[in-house]
Order: structure tokens, then C-alpha cells, then sequence
């Protein structure tokens, strides 16, 4: 008995120092090796191993497999990667790819029988594939020796090669065996999967991290890291603290946690366009938004530059169509400053009085961070101002999707959205948001807009086989939508990532969905 | 004793079944489902895309429909897929995370105990002095902070600021397992996670030892010239115990929930941050499965404290 009570004395006595402070022993990062949270933020996926099934997550998944084509670092031209060159017939329908002389990681070669193998499975929606309804204008893969490979598409289509840097390919003599509708649910993916990337999947440690060692092998030279990690985490705030505790190199930041990392020498913080455009979505489908001067009214009552200033820190390049990148905008479309005056005037001709007056507007969003939400309760102060009464209701983005997805839909729910949409590097990726056809369940015309001129300027715009006036059509696409305003176009955000200072020769831009892009990973180093 | 572990045992499995109905049918009126979960609304895919998607895992069937073709491969130990990780079974998913929950968790209780009773007695004993009244604000602090909010300050402070601790996770990637470095990941989430219990037991502990210390037969004690030591630890110290060990016991409940936040501010692997992914998800099957896990688990242990009350008290009479 004794005894007993001097050691329940002694280990209360332990217990105690150890809810209080440990003595540090900080387990210092090893040498070669980089971690890192790549799958953190909006352009990541984590726990998805199966790209046919990444809706993102690209910027990991490329670093062990390889596209036919990727974009540029900056993202604006697609590049050949796997494809060491690639020509496109004159009626833009026979694309013809030369192969990289590249090896699997576990030594065959890859060939273009593979690269068919590929493109069959991502056309094939029962392996749950996510890009077979993008790629229903193939007509036929064919590949004519072991390095050629031709695709035949029935119609052209000027989204071809952006859909194609997201195909990764994978290899046939691994996967054939498996049935199509076995596929998604096979261990490969996560256990041992094979590409011809720099680096080589190592092992995953479930919901914890994902290890990839070099390739030794790889075609571009030998890596200059010996190991990847891919820690996971739950939250962007996560990956920071870990970040700051120099456990990881890297990691996507949300643009208000900026702040801490600013003039500190020991990171580098990696700014890029996030390429989606925000919008006030007004629902067509209800009464209140059919007059054009209401729209209008919206648009001249929010001061975009404040909220871009002091919310964005100025990191935003104000829109006023869906888009911002100088060569698919006219130079002589409407600028809507912020003009309240004006924008009562607006509201007054319309009959604001009549059509709704001073009734509660729902405004929905999907997003929730810190960020968005001042956002709204600035938009919601702005319109307050004017006359229009806004309540913001962020929910998750299964509820949002349900909610607009609906193809009979409840308008009270969800009089307008505040919502985003990929503008590019391609800028046929509106056309889903906004044209005619695209109303759900079709596609995601979320705000069901019925505009026979905007509809008419996209599908001319994807039509369009002279890559050398696709712009000019885009900029046709962008006139309409500013002068008939589908959506309260708001402004185009940069998105983060921070860097350790001792990360050399590291790539990294804020593509949507991750890229994928040219990272280079077999060049990045850490200096010790 | 036999027929009557067998009758809860079938009750227990009849519970198990409605709370698979009630568990299915809840999932079903939350809004969206494992594809609008799975559509990002910033990038241009059409939900058309994924019709086939959702006919292949069945959730265009009526609702009676899908929840019979589950219990009919459930029945057979094949909880189903993960939706969001298709390559992932449930079962695995789910078994995966009950050690590291059971470590942290069974950790946390120990830690609570040990400290709560310590600082207790320590405060009883030393009423009014220096010791007790700071143990006694960290109590109401502890009491007071939810463990959302601890679990960052504490991340912020011991392994931002400091610099001691890991930030999260449960060993160090890319190392190979060493009983050290779990030691070093879990004693951060741990004692946070401990932070509320301590500070109820070490309240309760304090309460009940001085209420015992003014008791006339620790005086008679202390009269026939027993230690101030042993008079605390061997007299005092066992009748004050038995309210705290009722209280531990339903304070367990509390460890549980706050296992959910730490695991996802720390990113524990356990069962509170798999839940918590899947359902921000709406991944049906790994819900449905680790509740069944949860529920099973509740049911055996109830049955369990049962039967040990029948075998401990001579006044309880099972069957």
C-alpha cells in the first residue's frame, strides 16, 4: 500500500510537468528532403490518388505522373511534356503527338499504346472518369508506331489541349487487367501506382502524408532532391503553424494570413492570379433582377477599389466582364465606378419600390472563409446604402450545389449567389456559367441566364477554328456581358504561396485545380 | 449470466439496426449528396458529367432501396467504398482510426487523473495558499476554454511560438516509427485535450478532500501521531476519491467530444477528424460506418460496466 501511494505521488508529480512545459528537442528536417503542403488550399485534392477522378489537385499528382501536354509555368501556352512535340491539322481536327523517349517507373518504356490506353480510360465515364464528358469530341486514338499517337476529333474543338494537360498517363501493362468499373475502387492508386514523373511513389500513410522518392532515371536528369512529402493537413490555418515551425517548406496561404510572413527573410511569399473570377450571380429566374437598370444598380453601388484595398490588400484586379486578361478585353466597355447617386437613380426609374423594394434579398455563397465573409457584409453595407436589402447565407458547398444545381430549383433560396468561376488560362471556361444551354441539370448556369446575344458570343467563341481571332471572339463574349450583366461581375483575386528561403529553384503558381504546369520538381533543391 | 449477455447482446444488435436506419435517414435530409460535394463550384464541370457517377453508386434508387442494398452488404462485414477515396474501404478506414483515437484519448484520461487529483489534494491540503489559488484560476480557465480554442493557443504558443512541439500529425514523415517521436507528437494534443477534465477533477478532488480532512476520524489520526504524509495519502485520500472516480467516469463523454476538435486542430488520424472529412463531404458510407463502429463499441462497453456491476455488487442480479 505503501508503495502504491509513493508512486501515485511520483507520477502525479510527472504528470504535472508534462501538462506544463517539455523541454525542447526539435527533431531537425533532413537533409534532400522537402516538405511540403501541396494539396493545401483550393487547387488541392488531398487523399484523391486516381487522376482520372481529380477534379484538382494537379500540382501533386504531376509530380510523380506526366500529362502529354502541360502549361507553361506562367500558364499561358500549352507545352509539350510527354509529347515532345505536337502538330494540329488545318481544319483543327487531327492531332498528331511525338512521343518523349520516357520509362515507367518500374522500367518498361512508355509508349503511345499507353497514351491510347489513356485517353480510352478517360473517355470512359464508367471508371469514373471526370473528363470523359470533355472529351466526347474524340472520334478515335490511334497510335501508328510505338512513338506516334493521333487523335481524330468529329468536330474542333478549341479545348482540346487544355483538357488534355489533365489527362495523366498511365501505364497499360499495370492497369489492363483491371475492368473499367473496377478501376476507381482498385489499391493501385494508393499503394503502388506508377508513372514517369520525377519522383517515384514511395508510401502513403493514411490522412497523414504521402512520400515520393527521386526517380533516378528520369529523362530530364536526376533529381536533385532525394524525397517529396505531401503532408496533409485540415485546414490552410494548419499547414501555416506548421510552415512557421519549419516542419514543412511550403504550403498555399489564404491571402489574410499574409502578414506574418511579409518582410521575414526566412520565406518567400509566391504570388500568381487565381484565375476565377468573382461575381454577384443574380438569379434570372426571379422577378426582381429583370430589369437591366437594377443589374446596372448593383454594379454602380459597390466600391470594388475600397473593398479591393482594404480586404484584398490590394491583390485583386477589379472585372467588369468575366474576365481581365488585357488581350480578351475591349478597351472601350463600361468601367462601372462606384457612383451611388447614380445607382439610386438607376433603381428609381427602374421602380426598385414596386419590384421589391425594401424586402430581404437572400445572398448565398459557398464560400466561408474570414475573407469572404467581410466581403459580404461590405456588399451587403454598399447595397444597403442604395436600397437594397441583402441577407449573406454562406453554407457548405454540397448544401450551395444542391441548392442551384436543383433543376427546380426554390428562387427564394438563392435570389443571388456570391460565387466564383475559372476564367482561364482557357476562356472558353465561362461558357459552362452562362450559356443558354448550360442550365442545370445540364451544366452549372447557376444564375439561369437566358440571353440569346451572350449565348450566341460564346458559342461562336468556342467554335471559332483560327486560334488567331479566338480572342477577338472572347472579346465579344466580354462586350455582351458587360453591357447585359448575367452577373455582377466583381473582380479577379491573386492567390499565395509561401516558400522557405532555403527552396531553390522551386516552382509554384496558384493555377486552378492545381495546374498541372511545368514545376520542374526532378530541379528543386534545399540548401542545408 | 450467459442468457442474459446473449438477450442484450441481440438487443444490442436490434440497436444497432435503427440506429443505422436513424444514422441513413438523417444523412439523406442534410442538403447535397456525395456529388454535389464533389463539384467545385469555381471550376467549369458540368454536373452532367457526373449523372453516370451517380448512378453507379446508386444513389439515383429510391431511399429504402439504397438502404437495403447497404444492410445487405453490411451483414456480410463489407461496410462499402469511401466515395471520396473510391480505393478506400470503410472497414479499413474506419479500424485504421480507432487506435490512434483510443492512444490519445486513453492518454488524455490518464493525464486528466493523475494531474487532477494531484493538483486536488495539493490544493486541499494547501488551502488558501499561493498553490491553490493558482491551481484553482488555471482550474476555472480550464473549465472555461473550449477545446477548439485551447487547441490553438496552446498549437500557437508550444510549437509556433516555442517551437517544442510537432504541429500536428502523429509521427514525423518520412521517418521511420520510433516510440519517442509518438511520445513527442501526442503529449501537445494530449494534454490539451485533458485541459477541461483536469480542471473539473482537480475542483471535485479539492471539494471532497476537504470536506474528508475536517471529518473527526482524520482528527483521531492525526491525535495517535500519524505522519501529515500518511494521513493524507492512506486515510483521507481513498474516502475522498469515490465522488471523483463517479465523476471520471462521466466525464468521458466530454474526452470524446473534445477529441473531434483537437484531432482536426492537430490533425490527429483518429475517428473525430475521419468523421468530420466526411461529413463536410457527404461521404455516406464512411459516416455510416464509423457510427456503427462508434455504436457497436458504446453497446459492448454499457453490456460490459453491466456485467461487472453484477459481479462486483452481491445487491445487482443479472438474468
Amino acid at each position: 500500500m505503501k508503495r502504491v501511494s509513493r508512486l501515485t505521488y511520483a507520477a502525479a508529480l510527472a504528470a504535472m510537468m508534462a501538462t506544463s512545459a517539455l523541454p525542447a528537442f526539435v527533431v531537425p528536417a533532413q537533409a534532400a528532403t522537402l516538405s511540403g503542403g501541396f494539396d493545401v488550399g483550393p487547387g488541392g485534392f488531398q487523399g484523391n490518388f486516381n487522376p482520372l477522378a481529380a477534379t484538382s489537385g494537379f500540382t501533386w499528382l504531376s509530380v510523380y505522373y506526366e500529362p502529354l501536354v502541360t502549361y507553361d509555368e506562367k500558364l499561358q501556352k500549352v507545352v509539350g511534356l510527354l509529347a515532345s512535340s505536337y502538330e494540329v491539322s488545318d481544319d483543327q481536327q487531327t492531332y498528331t503527338f511525338k512521343l518523349a523517349d520516357a520509362k515507367w517507373h518500374d522500367g518498361k518504356p512508355f509508349t503511345a499504346k499507353d497514351a491510347s490506353f489513356t485517353l480510352e480510360l478517360a473517355k470512359n465515364a464508367k471508371t469514373g472518369s471526370v473528363l470523359a464528358a470533355r472529351l466526347t469530341a474524340i472520334s478515335s486514338v490511334e497510335a501508328t508506331d510505338d512513338k506516334t499517337l493521333v487523335i481524330k476529333l468529329s468536330a474542333p474543338s478549341a479545348s482540346l489541349l487544355d483538357t488534355l494537360t489533365k489527362v495523366m498517363m498511365l501505364p497499360e501493362h499495370a492497369l489492363t487487367q483491371i475492368p473499367a468499373d473496377q478501376l476507381a475502387k482498385n489499391s493501385w492508386w494508393s499503394a503502388a501506382p506508377v508513372g514517369t514523373g520525377p519522383f517515384k511513389f514511395g508510401r502513403y500513410v493514411t490522412d497523414q502524408y504521402v512520400e515520393l522518392t527521386a526517380n533516378t532515371d528520369y529523362r530530364g536528369g536526376k533529381p536533385a532532391l532525394e524525397k517529396v512529402i505531401n503532408r496533409y493537413f485540415a485546414n490552410p490555418a494548419a499547414a501555416i503553424a506548421a510552415l512557421r515551425a519549419g516542419e514543412i517548406q511550403f504550403t498555399y496561404v489564404d491571402s489574410n494570413d499574409l502578414n506574418t510572413f511579409r518582410d521575414n527573410k526566412d520565406f518567400r511569399i509566391i504570388e500568381g492570379n487565381s484565375f476565377v473570377v468573382n461575381y454577384l450571380g443574380f438569379n434570372h429566374d426571379s422577378s426582381i433582377w429583370k430589369d437591366l437598370r437594377v443589374r446596372q444598380a448593383v454594379m454602380y453601388a459597390i466600391n470594388r477599389d475600397a473593398i479591393i484595398q482594404s480586404l484584398y490588400g490590394g491583390a485583386a484586379k477589379p472585372a467588369n466582364c468575366g474576365y481581365v486578361a488585357d488581350q480578351v478585353v475591349p478597351q472601350d466597355i463600361e468601367a462601372y465606378a462606384y457612383d451611388p447617386e447614380k445607382a439610386k437613380k438607376l433603381l428609381e426609374e427602374a421602380g426598385w419600390d414596386k419590384i421589391n423594394g425594401n424586402k430581404p434579398i437572400t445572398l448565398l455563397t459557398y464560400y466561408t472563409t474570414p475573407l469572404a465573409a467581410n466581403v459580404m457584409a461590405a456588399v451587403q453595407a454598399m447595397l444597403a446604402q442604395v436600397g437594397i436589402n441583402v441577407t449573406p447565407r454562406a453554407v457548405d458547398t454540397p448544401t450551395y450545389n444542391s441548392i442551384v444545381l436543383n433543376p427546380t430549383p426554390d428562387v427564394a433560396q438563392f435570389q443571388m449567389v456570391y460565387a466564383g468561376l475559372q476564367n482561364g488560362p482557357d476562356p472558353s471556361s465561362i461558357n459552362v456559367g452562362l450559356n443558354e444551354k448550360q442550365i442545370p441539370p445540364a451544366g452549372p448556369n447557376v444564375v439561369r441566364a437566358r440571353m440569346p446575344e451572350l449565348t450566341k458570343a460564346l458559342d461562336t467563341a468556342l467554335g471559332e477554328t483560327d486560334a488567331t481571332k479566338r480572342d477577338a471572339r472572347y472579346q465579344d463574349v466580354c462586350k455582351v456581358m458587360n453591357a447585359e450583366l448575367p452577373w455582377g461581375t466583381l473582380w479577379v483575386a491573386n492567390r499565395y504561396g509561401v516558400a522557405s528561403a532555403k527552396l531553390k529553384d522551386f516552382v509554384w503558381t496558384p493555377a486552378p485545380g492545381g495546374g498541372p504546369y511545368q514545376a520542374h520538381p526532378e530541379k528543386w533543391s534545399i540548401a542545408d | 449470466m450467459l442468457k442474459y449477455s446473449l438477450r442484450r447482446l441481440l438487443i444490442g444488435a436490434g440497436m444497432l439496426l435503427a440506429l443505422s436506419m436513424l444514422i441513413f435517414v438523417m444523412l439523406r435530409l442534410t442538403p447535397g449528396d456525395p456529388i454535389d460535394a464533389y463539384i467545385d463550384p469555381n471550376v467549369p464541370m458540368s454536373p452532367s458529367d457526373l449523372v453516370e457517377l451517380r448512378a453507379t453508386l446508386g444513389l439515383d434508387q429510391p431511399l429504402p432501396v439504397q438502404y437495403l442494398a447497404w444492410l445487405q452488404q453490411a451483414l456480410t462485414g463489407n461496410l462499402g467504398y469511401s466515395i471520396q477515396r473510391p480505393d478506400q474501404a470503410v472497414l479499413g478506414l474506419v479500424v485504421s482510426r480507432v487506435g490512434p483515437t483510443v492512444l490519445l484519448m486513453g492518454t488524455a484520461i490518464v493525464i486528466a487523473i493523475i494531474a487532477g487529483i494531484a493538483t486536488g489534494i495539493v490544493s486541499a491540503v494547501r488551502r488558501n495558499s499561493l498553490a491553490d489559488i493558482s491551481f484553482s484560476v488555471l482550474a476555472v480557465t480550464g473549465i472555461s476554454s473550449p477545446p477548439f480554442l485551447s487547441g490553438l493557443v496552446g498549437l500557437y504558443l508550444f510549437s509556433v511560438y516555442f517551437n517544442w512541439m510537432p504541429s500536428g500529425g502523429m509521427l514525423t514523415p518520412g521517418r521511420e516509427f520510433s516510440l519517442l517521436d509518438l511520445i513527442h507528437h501526442l503529449i501537445l494534443p494530449a494534454s490539451l485535450l485533458a485541459l477541461a477534465q483536469t480542471a473539473l477533477i482537480m475542483r471535485y478532488m479539492r471539494g471532497s478532500m476537504l470536506e474528508v480532512l475536517n471529518l473527526d476520524y482524520v482528527r483521531t489520526a492525526r491525535a495517535k501521531g500519524v505522519s501529515e504524509f500518511w494521513v493524507i495519502t492512506k486515510h483521507a485520500l481513498r474516502n475522498a476519491l469515490l465522488p471523483v472516480i463517479t465523476l471520471i467516469g462521466s466525464t468521458i463523454g466530454l474526452a470524446i467530444g473534445g477529441a473531434i476538435f483537437i484531432e482536426s486542430v492537430f490533425n490527429w488520424p483518429g475517428m473525430g477528424l475521419l468523421m468530420v472529412t466526411a461529413v463536410e463531404n457527404r461521404d455516406y458510407p464512411v459516416i455510416m460506418g464509423s457510427t456503427l463502429v462508434i455504436g457497436a463499441c458504446v453497446i459492448v462497453v454499457n453490456l460490459m460496466t453491466d456485467l461487472a456491476y453484477a459481479a462486483v455488487d452481491p445487491r445487482i442480479k443479472v438474468g
